[in-house]
This record gives structure tokens, C-alpha cells and sequence, in this order.
């Protein structure tokens, strides 16, 4: 009987505060027939006999044994041999908290298993780059040495040598050692600042302990049935009820959160797996059904085999949260108190803000374009200095602020202004993100051009263009979006008064002020 | 800096604000600072709105003049030249974290963060953490150039530290000093003192 270690093999669900929530996720998805990547949990009552006396007698026995488990699950070998395996090391308490480890990934890789790993997916490049990448990554998180940045066309050994610089300590030589690291990395996150202060302020035991969860590496890289992606179970932003993923052939998560390749569509993914994806759309809904929430769930196809990799509530637009909420509880799989609960106020104020009217540009082309950095739309008369905005707002007048960039020289001016326009900056610009504290529409980057606007009467769509003259809007009403007026009769008949105002001119400018 | 030009200084910083918060930022004793702004109104160099003071532009312009003066050896001082680069490369980081706080991703477009996740909230203070633990070096190293800097290092963790304790307004709330608007204060302080522009 293991003492500190636990196989996630899908016999039955353990005890959540023993083994954390990802790995009680992972048993979750394996209790529910699904396939997930093997993986054994290191519990909390290892991580509790570490703070009272350190690394805990056994522990390490335990993990060698759960290695040569995963080895025989899938058929690859740590550290060694021709088909490498790679580990992800997790960290886990049973309520999730801020302040705790991130994701170390690729761990295992050496010189040695770097050379397999390219013989074995043909892309010597992505060998390299995984051995980079995990460099970094262990550098960072396990040895908190201030970022390093390595060099794609230095050596590996380099990349050792300018880590070990970096963390002002030595890189442990094998992944063994690397991998033992890790766990007490973990466990010492577990008495971090933030975590210490958040479990302080949240009232959370000091003595709940957090899990690590070791799981191998799947390669959505190794042949033509392989790949990788993301599926939700409705769409995030319309919440409309089909699934909605994209899919990259031939691949690595990685690749995907990198933008450097375009996903497809699921069509795409069932002309060339078409087992791997029916049993994801199967997946989908059995998650979907056992949660009652909408997933959001990225997976990895290897040698045409369905892999899942984690499955979470999705994040979604206040549009998708509505429908979302109102459908489920339709259908009953949720209550209504429960889809009441669901809708924050903020999304529906959301909904209920101002658009251009519905063909209000129609035949027009806008005076300039650039990117949107805060949605919303509003009209003024343009001008160029934060003094005049503010004198001329403060007289009552419509004004839109267009500048070069803005400065905190020019914020009172942004204040009084009813949208902002920028010539150069992006998303990350002053302009940017004083606009989103305010709640005001804000098109940047617009480029030099846009300074000649001045005095022109203007209408500033927050998505991105500029229009001449004041165009149409429209102030929706609740009963403009079936779902919101649903929602709201039955927030009206269960007495829920939370979204009361949200449909009040005072009340949507209140809540743009104070949305900083 | 003698007190009049550090009330004045202040109030450039903070562009509207009353003696208290320019005493705050300066670390100037909160009489002094009332009293040089009053005196300051009498003599049409500022001008005073509603209990808060600003500077008038001539005032600006002169203050403007007189950096070179006042920040020439802090100028010529490698240390503290070192570590203000330190706060311009940590400064578009910064940028990115209050981005990611005031919007989020789904599915590839980015929308307003409404705060209705805790868990991607609790991600991103993580990361402002994060940054504030690298910037504390690059903190120390302007306090020991100019002490009366290490005002904002303070001011930075205090925010930083209500923020952690989940009043979020402290992260980018741009009406109180929120971390944000305390960096950004920060940076302007050391443009002025540097003598350089802003870069988007």
C-alpha cells in the first residue's frame, strides 16, 4: 500500500482534499470512461510531512515506482531509450489557489532524449525547441531565476550553462533529479507569499497541503494522425448550442497558444481522425452533462488516439453567458436559481450598452481605422488637446479626444471626452488601457492621419473605425435579446433584483465610471 | 529639490490633486506642501479648483526648464541610470499584466474583463506579484540614487497588497492610487528626471 503516492487509474474517485483538484479532475474524466494521459499523484499528506520535516522517508521509492508505472502505461521509457518519456508536473490543492507553482512541461528531455525525440517525430527543430523551451520553463519555475530569454541557435549545454548562471546555482544534472526538484518546488509554493496571504484573508486551513500531479506527455507531433486543440461545448461568444473547436494537424499545444500556425475547423479535424473526433463531441458531452456548465476542453490526438488534457468551465462573453445560463436551465440541467446566479450584472449592462443602429453604415467608409481598444460607441466633435476636451466637455459639449498618444498629462481630458482616438499605440498603450478603466470607446493606432480630424464632428466605434458625422445608435432594450428578456422575467418572478437596474441610462454610466 | 519646486514637481506628476496628495507623493510634511501651494495660487502659478491645485503653464514650463538643474547628477549617476533602464524593461510588462486585467480572451478576440472569473483574476494578480518581486530590485536601486523615491516602492506594495487580499479595484482603478496609477506616477517621475519622452 502506497503511502504517499496515488495511481490515477480510474478504479474509483479519490478523496479530492488528498490528491488536489486537477488531479481529482483527471479522475473525474477517467471515472466517466474517458481517455486521459496516465498520470500518479504525489497527496497532500506527503506535501504536510514535508513542512514538518522535509522531503518525507519513502517518498522517492514511491515515485520510482510510479515512473516505471508510467512507462509500462505507455510504452516509453524516463530519461532514456528510443521513445522518451516527457512529464508535466502539476501542482494541486483541493480549492484552487493563486500563489502556487505553475506547469513545469517537458520534463525528461536530455541531449540524449532529444536525438530520440527527433528521430522519432522527424522534426528535429521541435526536439530543440522543446529542450529550449523546458530549459526556460525549469529555469523560471523551479529555479526562480529571473527570466532568461535562450538563444534558439546556442547549444543545448550553452542553455545549461546560461541557466545555471541565471539561478546562480547549478541545473541538476539528470531528470530524475529534476524531476525531485520539482515535487519540492511545489511544496515550497505551497508556503509563498500569495499563497500564505490568500489562504489568510479566505480563512483556508494551512494544513490543507497541495498534491502534485505527474503525468506523461502526449505528442500531437509524431505522424499525420496526430494533432492537437481546443473544443468548447457551446460556442464561448455567441453561446450558441453546437461545439466550437479548432484543431492543428501534426502538432504541439504549444504551437497552438504560439499563433504561428492557423487551427481549422472541427471538419477538418473529422477528415482526417474521424474516431478521434467523434469520441471528443462524445466527451464533450458527457463533461458538459456531469458539470453543468459549459466546457472548454483542450485535448491531444496521438497516433489517431483521443487524448484529453483538461477540461474546465469555459470563460465567455456576456452574450454567451446569458443564452448559456437560460438554455441550461431550459433544458433542466440547471435551475433557475442557479442560471440567475450564473449572469453577473456587469454582463448584462454589457448587453444593453449602445451600438451602431443596424445598416447605420451602410455605403459609408470610415475615416480611419486602427484597433479597438475599448468597446462602445459615442459621437463628439473632435479635438486634439486634453485642455480644450476637458473645457469643452465641461460646458456640456460632446467632444472625442484624438491624440498622437496620450500621456497622464491627458487624462483629465480623456475624462471629459465621450470616446478617444490615438494616431500610434496598440492594445498595451496608455491610451488603451486608461480608456478601459473609464469605460470609454477608444479606437488606437490609427496612424498620423487621424490628427487632420480635428473639429470634424465624429462617431467612434470601440471596435476599431472611425465615422464621419453622428451615426444612428441604438440603446438596446432587454426584449432585444430573447434570452435577456427570459433571464430577466425570471430574476422579476424569483425576486432576484441584482439586475434591476441594468437597463437604466444613470445606472449603465455609474457602472462605466466606477468599472476601473 | 527645495520645497517649493518638489510641491511643484509633485503637482506636475499628479497633474490635479490637493496639498495632501502632493505631500504624499513627495514626502513632503503636508503643512509645507499647503502652504507652497497656497502661495503658489496667490502669485499665478497655479490655480486651485474645488480644493485640488494645478499647475498653470507657464508654471509647467519653468519647471520643466529647471530639471536639468536639479537632476543633472542624478543624470550623470551610472547606478541610478542602470536602474531606471531596469524599470523601462519591466515597464511594457507591466503594461501587459493591466491589459490581460482589464480584458480577456475567448476564444481568440479579446473582450472586457468583467471580473467574473476568480480564478483567470487570481492568474493575472499572480502575475503582477510576479513582476512586482522583479521590479523590487530595480525599486531599490532608484531609492538609493534619490530617497525620497522609495515613496512609490511603498505605495506599490500597499496597493499590491490590498489587491492580494481581493479588493481588485487596487490593481488599475485609475481614481485612488492603484498599482497602476502609482507605476504610472512612477514613470513619469523618472521622465521628468531623466530628461526623456515617453515611448508608446
Amino acid at each position: 500500500m502506497s503511502r504517499w503516492t496515488l495511481r490515477l487509474d480510474g478504479a474509483d474517485l479519490p478523496d479530492r482534499a488528498l490528491v488536489g483538484g486537477k488531479a481529482w479532475s483527471i479522475a473525474r474524466m477517467l471515472s466517466l470512461g474517458l481517455k486521459v494521459p496516465p498520470a500518479f499523484v504525489i497527496t497532500t499528506a506527503a506535501c504536510n510531512a514535508y513542512q514538518a520535516g522535509g522531503f518525507p522517508d519513502g517518498l522517492d521509492a514511491e515515485i520510482d515506482e510510479g515512473l516505471a508505472w508510467l512507462e509500462a502505461e505507455t510504452g516509453r521509457t524516463f530519461g532514456h531509450g528510443a521513445s522518451p518519456l516527457l512529464l508535466s508536473i502539476r501542482s494541486g490543492a483541493a480549492i484552487s489557489m493563486p500563489g502556487m507553482m505553475d506547469t513545469v512541461l517537458n520534463l525528461g528531455i536530455t541531449d540524449s532524449t532529444e536525438a530520440s525525440l527527433a528521430l522519432e517525430t522527424s522534426q528535429p527543430s521541435f526536439a530543440r525547441d522543446t529542450h529550449r523551451r523546458f530549459l526556460e520553463l525549469y529555469a523560471g519555475i523551479v529555479m526562480k531565476a529571473p527570466p532568461v530569454h535562450l538563444d534558439a541557435s546556442a547549444s543545448p549545454a550553452q542553455w545549461r550553462e546560461e541557466v545555471s548562471q541565471a539561478a546562480g546555482r547549478p541545473l541538476p544534472a539528470n531528470p530524475r533529479e529534476q524531476l525531485r526538484a520539482s515535487v519540492q518546488a511545489v511544496f515550497d509554493s505551497w508556503n509563498g507569499r500569495r499563497a500564505r496571504k490568500y489562504r489568510q484573508h479566505n480563512s483556508i486551513d494551512d494544513a490543507l497541503g497541495t498534491a502534485v500531479t505527474i503525468q506523461a506527455m502526449v505528442f500531437g507531433n509524431l505522424d499525420d494522425d496526430s494533432g492537437t486543440g481546443v473544443l468548447f461545448s457551446r460556442n464561448p461568444l455567441t453561446g450558441e448550442r453546437a461545439p466550437f473547436g479548432e484543431y492543428l494537424p501534426k502538432a504541439q499545444g504549444e504551437d497552438v497558444v504560439s499563433g504561428k500556425f492557423t487551427p481549422l475547423p472541427l471538419d477538418a479535424m473529422r477528415e482526417r481522425v474521424a474516431d478521434a473526433h467523434d469520441r471528443l463531441l462524445a466527451a464533450s458531452e458527457r463533461l458538459e452533462t456531469d458539470s453543468r456548465d459549459m466546457q472548454d476542453i483542450e485535448f491531444t490526438v496521438q497516433k489517431g488516439e483521443l487524448f484529453l488534457l483538461q477540461a474546465r468551465s469555459a470563460k465567455r462573453a456576456p452574450l454567451a453567458a446569458v443564452r448559456c445560463a437560460v438554455e441550461m436551465g431550459d433544458d433542466g440541467l440547471i435551475d433557475r436559481t442557479e442560471a440567475l446566479a450564473r449572469v453577473s450584472r456587469a454582463q448584462t449592462i454589457e448587453l444593453l450598452r449602445p451600438h451602431l443602429a443596424a445598416h447605420a453604415t451602410n455605403g459609408l467608409t470610415p475615416l480611419a481605422t486602427g484597433e479597438g481598444a475599448c468597446p462602445g460607441v459615442a459621437s463628439g466633435i473632435a479635438v486634439t488637446s486634453a485642455d480644450e476636451a476637458e473645457k469643452r466637455g465641461g460646458a456640456g459639449e460632446d467632444v472625442v479626444l484624438v491624440r498622437q498618444t496620450t500621456s497622464p498629462d491627458d487624462v483629465h481630458g480623456m475624462i471629459a471626452a465621450r470616446a478617444i482616438v490615438t494616431a500610434q499605440g496598440g492594445a498595451t498603450s496608455h491610451a488603451a488601457v486608461v480608456s478601459r478603466a473609464l469605460g470609454r470607446p477608444c479606437v488606437v493606432g490609427c496612424g498620423d492621419g487621424v490628427m487632420q480630424l480635428a473639429g470634424q464632428f465624429l462617431t467612434v466605434d470601440g471596435a476599431g473605425r472611425v465615422w464621419a458625422g453622428a451615426l444612428a445608435m441604438e440603446v438596446p432594450g432587454a426584449d432585444a435579446n430573447p434570452h435577456l428578456s427570459r433571464l430577466l422575467d425570471w430574476a422579476r418572478a424569483a425576486g432576484e433584483t441584482k439586475f434591476d437596474a441594468a437597463s437604466d441610462a444613470d445606472a449603465l454610466k455609474a457602472a462605466e465610471v466606477d468599472n476601473g | 529639490m527645495d520645497s517649493r519646486s518638489l510641491a511643484f514637481h509633485g503637482l506636475a506628476i499628479k497633474r490635479y490633486a490637493d496639498a495632501a496628495a502632493v505631500a504624499g507623493l513627495t514626502g513632503l510634511p503636508a503643512d509645507i506642501a499647503q502652504a507652497e501651494l497656497d502661495n503658489a495660487v496667490a502669485t499665478g502659478r497655479a490655480v486651485a479648483i474645488k480644493g485640488a491645485y494645478s499647475l498653470a503653464p507657464l508654471a509647467r514650463v519653468a519647471l520643466q526648464a529647471s530639471y536639468d538643474l536639479h537632476f543633472g547628477e542624478l543624470r550623470a549617476n551610472e547606478a541610478f541610470a542602470a536602474a531606471y533602464h531596469g524599470f523601462e524593461r519591466v515597464n511594457p510588462e507591466l503594461k501587459g499584466v493591466i491589459t490581460d486585467w482589464q480584458t480577456m480572451d475567448v476564444r481568440g478576440e479579446r473582450l472586457a474583463n468583467d471580473h467574473s472569473d476568480p480564478d483567470y483574476d487570481n492568474t493575472v494578480i499572480d502575475c503582477l506579484s510576479a513582476l512586482h518581486e522583479r521590479a523590487e530590485p530595480v525599486l531599490a536601486g532608484l531609492a538609493r540614487g534619490l530617497p525620497r523615491l522609495s515613496i512609490y516602492a511603498g505605495k506599490l506594495e500597499a496597493a499590491l497588497d490590498k489587491a492580494e487580499d481581493g479588493e481588485i479595484e487596487w490593481v488599475s482603478d485609475i481614481h485612488r492610487e492603484s498599482y497602476h496609477t502609482v507605476w504610472f506616477e512612477l514613470h513619469e517621475e523618472l521622465l521628468r528626471i531623466m530628461g526623456t519622452e515617453r515611448e508608446e
